[in-house]
């Protein structure tokens, strides 16, 4: 209908339409690269706008914890409740003078919702965004059946007139950059109109959508929130299309997804206090209605007419995720988009990439999963576990935990010859796991590979480096070639602590067991040693455990049985030393968060609990160890570690890694790092990009130096006025920055363990 | 959970209220109780208003709204046309926030839905006694007469925006300002 768009100026040259299903496996790389390549500067400028206004929004939340405590609550028990709530509402509904009509799919949802507006006489809907009209395709039904459907949310009106799918689920068009929009206003309306500024575009569009809302015969919402005990709906937004479409027209029909339903309207409050704060970061969005329609305000031009009201409640797959003891958790979403912001790969490629046909990031992949098939949620491949998502979910979903699932549950579908093979060289992998694609189990078995490799340390780190080798590893287990690996040492971590000779230590300040934990043992030894010496100097009775695979590695690449067995033994480890008064000091923050965080949901029977609860409170990051030892001992950290002894500066930039963060094991290194007298600057990215071994996939490598350069520029900017040390505290985090910047980084255990003097007591 | 909600000093919830509501881009005026004084503030603070929709008030005195059914170009009812063509709607609301600086409006009573949403502006009024502390408030039963639990309405915090446009633009499908006029 429009001439070639010669003249859109950085319009998209392939349809996002294309990738929107991902269920087949090429899918999901091709559209990568088209978003890496089009949409990347747009959506990684908008998301971190939201990202970062929601960290203020909720930092003014002086009950946030208890807010998220009291909304969990409620949807753990309204979805438990919720065939129970359904009638409750459809009750309330029609004693409100409305309709109420329960849709078991797609397809029920739309012939019902057209069946309505066709007796109605309903020619135009004004329709305001709803993802869960997305889902059933709701807008063809309508067209096919000659109603005109008009998109008034400014982001979904965009998207509308490009045909293009959400790229998120709150800015359905936060790909589009001012001037893609200009260009397509221009192409599809064939104006010649001024439309430079935002101010420009937005008067535009509303101008046409205006006249729409005036003559539309029907009003299609969402809802975000449905109170079942007085048919009231709940509805967020700013630009009042929401307002209009609802209140204007004779007819309104409101469409949401069956967990949308609370008990009652006193269980809002906690959610108006956390949907818009969560999500665009505004203390509340500029409207937040609630309302029990239909609404008795007479209708403008027609007062005599009646309101017509219908309630469309929608399973299309959700009833039997609720059946599902693990996907039963997505159902709690609320759809604020907090863990689409938080999460670094979203903020670099966005939802046609991290994404279905509808729902987009880390919680994206279960609901495409739960709605469609297991292999629509194929893109929760790019969840890499690095659980950012995780303290920023209003409603504490554990989403890391919901793709682990899924990705175990692909693996049984992906299996392979090789792996079958695998199976026989490697008795010991549990018999669910040793179905899964060769290239998962090589990813998540760190420990066998880490253990050979120390023993043939020349070998291995030859062939590392050999171009044939590096081919046939990127053949056979998708291994990029393009990545330097990380060597293996000749020595492990526990072999150089065994040959530290253990300085008297009368009294012991206090008991440690280091864990040598498989990455620092095999990969960065010198950590381990450092942190060894550090904490000796504290006067601190150290023993270096045996060093055992914890599951970090099996469980990111979906080995769940692998992992459980895994952290079951190192839990069993380490709890003997707990038992033994002994703290535990782990070096490796991934490995850390395995016994802060999954250990709960690994070991769910009552003695597995039991053994987490005693190991949650005595595992600590080394640093975090440091700086809670000099605090409780009144030690003076300028001098046990001047940081002007330290020959390569006092200037450092930190990355501390992100499940560092997520267990709130971050701040501390920055604080200690302070009180010993170094300038600190600390990247403000939510993830290196590196995540374990995501980064060091071939299919990954683009997206993960993406994902890398924002921390580069960082530290660039950081050096302006002069160069710093680089210090971080995981391995794959040092690599990635070594590698994209071939400079040499530093563990903040390095940098204590060079300058630390012999212990002095305050007086 | 929200206890200490009760005991705020109204002019410390009014203070709250006015700096939150400007930080949304509202803007906050002090008003005595009187027909006139709000009628001068409808005219200063929107002087090129030709047409000014007036919503019957609810929750406050009708008698605080009869010196602007007399300004030039007001009006009362209408249709579509007439709401949409207007320069200014007022209404009376009948809450505010003082945390987040919003003020809730019933959107069920006769015109107000119309008049809060249609006009390039919208002048609230709302009564100071009427200011809680926070969003949660307006579900307790205890605060307003439990309003919040019973009412249609809408939370309405500062004036309508968009930011899909690129820069964040206010003024999208509602009003492109808001003026709230607290009554002292």
């Amino acid at each position: 209908m429009s001439a070639p768009a010669s003249n859109a100026q950085g319009a998209a040259s392939e349809s996002p339409r294309k990738f929107a299903d991902k269920s087949a496996k090429g899918r999901l790389l091709a559209a990568i690269r088209m978003a890496l390549r089009d949409e990347s500067e747009a959506v990684h400028h908008n998301v971190q706008h939201h990202n970062a206004a929601r960290y203020r929004a909720i930092s003014l939340l002086p009950d946030y914890q208890q807010l998220k405590d009291r909304t969990r609550a409620i949807k753990e028990d309204a979805i438990e409740r919720l065939p129970e709530l359904i009638a409750t509402v459809e009750a309330a509904v029609k004693r409100n003078g409305g309709h109420f009509h329960l849709a078991r799919d797609a397809e029920d949802a739309a012939r019902y919702t057209t069946e309505v507006c066709r007796r109605r006489g309903a020619k135009l809907a004004v329709k305001a965004k709803s993802m869960t009209t997305e889902e059933i395709g709701l807008n063809r039904a309508l067209e096919a059946a000659g109603v005109e459907v008009v998109e008034t949310d400014l982001g979904e009106f965009i998207i509308q007139i490009a045909d293009e799918q959400p790229s998120h689920i709150v800015g359905p068009a936060l790909h589009y950059s001012p001037e893609r929009i200009r260009a397509l206003f221009q192409r599809v309306f064939k104006t010649t109109e001024q439309l430079e500024s935002g101010e420009e575009l937005t008067r535009f569009a509303r101008e046409r959508l205006r006249e729409k809302f005036l003559a539309a015969g029907a009003g299609i919402s969402g809802a975000n929130f449905v109170c079942a005990d007085s048919g009231t709906i709940a509805l967020v937004e700013n630009e009042a299309n929401i307002r209009a479409s609802c209140i204007l027209p004779p007819l309104h029909i409101a469409i949401a997804g069956v967990e949308k339903v609370i008990p009652s309207r006193k269980e809002l409050a906690p959610f108006v206090e956390l949907l818009a704060a969560s999500g665009t970061g505004q203390p509340l969005s500029v409207y937040t209605s609630i309302f029990s329609p239909p609404l008795k305000a007479p209708l403008l031009d027609a007062p005599n007419a009646s309101r017509e009201f219908h309630l469309v409640l929608i399973d299309n797959g959700r009833l039997r995720m609720r059946e599902d003891p693990q996907l039963r958790e997505a159902l709690y979403c609320i759809r604020c988009s907090a863990c689409l912001n938080s999460c670094a790969n979203f903020q670099s490629v966005g939802g046609h990439a991290f994404g279905g046909a509808t729902y987009s990031g880390g919680i994206g992949g279960p609901w495409e999963a739960g709605t469609r098939t297991l292999e629509h949620g194929r893109f929760s491949e790019l969840c890499t576990g690095c659980s950012r998502c995780l303290p920023n979910c209003p409603v504490r979903i554990d989403i890391p935990w919901l793709n682990i699932v899924l990705r175990q549950r692909l693996n049984q579908k992906d299996a392979s010859a090789g792996a079958k093979m695998l199976e026989a060289v490697m008795p010991g992998l549990p018999r669910e796991d040793g179905a899964a694609p060769l290239s998962k189990i090589f990813f998540g078995h760190y420990d066998l590979f880490g253990r050979w490799g120390s023993r043939m340390a020349g070998l291995a780190n030859r062939m590392g480096k050999l171009g044939a080798s590096r081919a046939l590893m990127e053949k056979v287990v998708g291994l990029d070639r393009r990545r330097a690996l990380p060597p293996f040492a000749a020595r492990t971590m526990a072999e150089l602590c065994r040959a530290e000779r253990p300085a008297p230590i009368e009294p012991a300040r206090a008991r440690v067991v280091l864990f040598a934990d498989v990455f620092t043992n095999y990969g960065s030894p010198c950590r381990g040693l450092a942190t060894l010496r550090v904490l000796r100097s504290l006067g601190v009775d150290v023993v270096v455990s045996d060093s055992l695979p914890d599951g970090r590695a099996a469980l990111s690449q979906g080995l769940i049985a692998t992992a459980t067995q895994q952290a079951r033994r190192a839990a069993e480890l380490l709890r003997d030393y707990v038992a033994n008064d002994r703290d535990v000091v782990i070096v490796e923050p991934s490995v850390l968060a395995t016994f802060r965080l999954d250990l709960g949901r690994l070991f769910p029977d009552d003695a597995g609990r039991k053994l987490f609860e005693q190991l949650r409170t005595c595992c600590f990051d080394s640093a975090e160890y440091v700086w809670r030892l000099a605090q409780r001992e009144r030690l003076d950290a300028a001098r046990q570690f001047p940081a002007h002894r330290l020959q390569l500066g006092t200037r450092l930039f930190y990355h501390s890694h992100c499940q560092q963060k997520t267990v709130g094991a971050a701040t501390a290194t920055e604080e200690l790092l302070r009180a010993c007298g170094f300038d600190v600057v600390t990247s403000q990215v939510e993830c290196c990009g590196m995540a374990g071994s995501f980064g060091y996939k071939k299919d990954f490598y683009d997206l993960s130096m993406n994902v890398g350069s924002y921390l580069f520029k960082q530290v660039e900017e950081a050096e302006r006025d002069g160069k710093r040390v680089l210090v971080a505290t995981g391995t794959s985090c040092q690599e990635q920055l070594h590698q994209g910047l071939s400079r040499t980084v530093y563990h903040p255990m390095d940098l204590l363990a060079e300058i630390a003097q012999p212990l002095m007591l305050s007086s | 959970m929200f206890a200490f909600v009760a005991q705020s000093p109204v002019m410390q919830l009014v203070e709250q209220f006015e700096a939150a509501a400007r930080a949304a881009a509202a803007r906050v005026d002090r008003v005595p109780r009187s027909a006139d004084a709000i009628a001068a503030a409808v005219q200063r603070l929107e002087p090129g208003a030709k047409r000014i929709a007036i919503a019957e008030p609810m929750d406050v005195d009708a008698e605080l709204f009869s010196a602007c059914r007399r300004l030039p170009g007001a009006f009362s009812g209408g249709g579509k046309k007439e709401f949409a063509a207007a320069d200014a709607g007022l209404t009376d609301v009948f809450a505010g926030v003082a945390r987040t600086g919003s003020v809730c409006l019933d959107i069920d009573h006769e015109d107000a839905g119309y008049v809060s949403l249609l006009p390039r502006a919208h002048v609230a009024v709302l009564d100071s006694a009427r200011i809680v502390a926070r969003p949660a408030d307006l579900f307790r039963p205890d605060v307003l007469g439990g309003a919040g639990l019973t009412r249609n309405f809408v939370f309405i915090t500062g004036p309508s925006a968009t930011g899909d446009m690129g820069e964040l633009v206010r003024g999208a499908h509602g009003p492109h300002r808001i003026h709230v006029l607290v009554l002292v």
